[in-house]
């Protein structure tokens, strides 16, 4: 595939993320029950939830970022929350619910796909290091009690929510700058 | 037969290409030797009773003896090894059955198509030439990964040109090939290189409605479409007929090629009833046409 095309596909990839989880959000909530399905639902963030990447960021930072790290950001974010999602999407309660965690899950695993074969049409690096939550191994450290547990499902819902949201401005952005099926210089590397 | 066994064939059972050589071997044994003083050059290969021409025996030593066919097309079962001492009558040694058959082929014109079935449940279905029939236990998988992810084989369930895997991912390229197996080797098909969200047959648009408008010329049709438009946007076909007339008309294509829910159908008889239906596919036209949507009637006002 070409820059081009790679990054269409990562684009349209995200958007039909964005739709799948925008009622798979609403249908998991509703299974957490109240209050994490009320709509003025407005936790504080605990210190367990600071594990989940966090999708708030500085926008001018964000935007100064050159694309190679914004695209290593956004790889290295939806890796770790892969992690936490599987483990998320185990015991959900419905038949139809884990068939659709499931395929979300893998349209997500699909998506950090689709960012590696962004950065190596445009000739970055993928982020080298563990993509896995920092000092667990890739294992999610469970919480001690329902609550919390249900508070954790809260903030990585919400949280994938936002990040989605940027991500598809953040692939509209870049999908503009590239042309498409024009051999792409890595014009970055060579400091022009 | 002799009471102690006297003697084995190799291979056991082997299964032989169609049309290739083969060559099986009796092999004595030395207790038996003693005991009849039978050896190997009074061994009589014989298919099915039928005594097989001396020339193709060959005796390897005093206990072995071997018998080759330069064409397994006339070899039947069983393939037998007897021996005829002196004096005495016929004695089988020992016996194989012999499955003739061929590798199998490259499987061939592999294609795929996603019936959408549920609003969120999208099956894809592969079908493909399984090649030449090889009269042998022949089993096929389709195998389909992205570049760093396997997923795990189709394996198809009374059929061996065709397997559905039950839900597949869009806006990623998915490798898809076919493996075919059999005794006697194994054959790939090409891979094909398909993002699934090109080869979408959606559900057709429902919920049809017709209602007469202002103007006696004009019906409006409203509908509703079963696929997101994040997943794909869509245009459409309309055609239309008087009741009773069995020839369809086509509302111009370009007049309907981008999303929607509702059109106007206009240059219509006054005062006349009509049937109508509703077709959709991918915008860009990548896919499939789905099915026509149920017919419902309507009737333009008076003039």
């Amino acid at each position: 595939l070409g820059a081009g095309q790679s990054i269409q596909k990562t684009y349209d990839l995200t958007r039909y993320l964005e739709h799948q989880l925008r009622t798979l959000a609403g249908t998991y909530l509703n299974y957490l029950g109240p209050p994490f399905n009320e709509p003025d639902f407005n936790p504080p963030r605990l210190a367990r939830a600071e594990r989940v990447p966090s999708a708030t960021v500085d926008l001018d930072l964000w935007r100064g970022l050159t694309d190679n790290a914004r695209l290593a950001a956004n790889y290295r974010a939806y890796s770790r929350l892969l992690c936490y999602l599987r483990a998320l999407d185990g015991q959900a309660a419905t038949a139809e619910l884990r068939h659709r965690l499931g395929h979300f899950c893998s349209s997500l695993q699909g998506l950090v796909l689709s960012i590696a074969g962004v950065m190596s049409s445009l000739g970055y690096p993928l982020p080298v290091g563990p993509s896995v939550p920092p000092g667990s191994q890739g294992v999610v450290v469970v919480a001690p009690n329902d609550f919390l547990k249900k508070m954790d499902d809260f903030w990585l819902l919400k949280e994938l929510q936002t990040w989605l949201w940027r991500s598809a401005k953040d692939f509209n952005r870049l999908k503009k700058k590239v042309p498409p099926a024009v051999v792409t210089l890595r014009l970055e590397a060579r400091g022009f | 037969g002799l009471v102690m066994s006297c003697g084995h064939i190799i291979p056991e059972s082997p299964v032989v290409a169609l049309g290739s050589n083969f060559t099986a071997f009796c092999i004595l044994n030395e207790s038996c030797l003693d005991f009849g003083s039978i050896y190997a050059n009074q061994i009589i290969w014989k298919i099915k009773n039928r005594v097989v021409p001396k020339e193709q025996y060959h005796e390897i030593n005093r206990t072995v003896s071997s018998v080759t066919f330069n064409d397994t097309s006339s070899l039947v079962d069983p393939l037998t090894c007897n021996i005829l001492a002196d004096g005495q009558i016929e004695q089988n040694i020992y016996g194989i059955s012999v499955t003739l058959g061929l590798p199998p082929e490259k499987p061939t014109n592999l294609s795929c198509i996603v019936h959408q079935m549920l609003k969120l449940i999208y099956p894809m279905t592969c079908t493909w030439n399984p090649g030449r029939h090889t009269f042998l236990d022949t089993h096929f998988r389709l195998k389909y990964r992205w570049p760093q992810e396997n997923f795990p084989d189709c394996i198809p369930k009374d059929a061996n040109n065709s397997c559905t895997i039950p839900d597949v991912q869009f806006f990623v390229n998915l490798e898809v090939w076919v493996e075919a197996a059999n005794a006697l080797g194994k054959a790939e098909s090409d891979p094909l290189i398909l993002d699934p969200i090109e080869i979408v047959k959606p559900l057709p648009p429902h919920n049809l409605s017709v209602n007469s408008g202002i103007l006696p010329t004009v019906l409006k049709l409203s509908w509703e479409n079963r696929i997101s438009g994040a997943v794909m946007k869509l245009k459409f076909n309309i055609r239309y007929r008087t009741i009773g007339d069995t020839n369809w008309m086509q509302v111009p294509p370009e007049d309907i090629a981008s999303p929607r829910t509702s059109f106007s159908v206009q240059g219509l008889r006054p005062y006349t009833e009509y049937v109508f239906s509703v077709r959709c596919m991918k915008e860009d036209g990548v896919g499939y046409w789905s099915d026509w949507s149920e017919e419902k009637p309507g009737i333009t006002t008076e003039d």
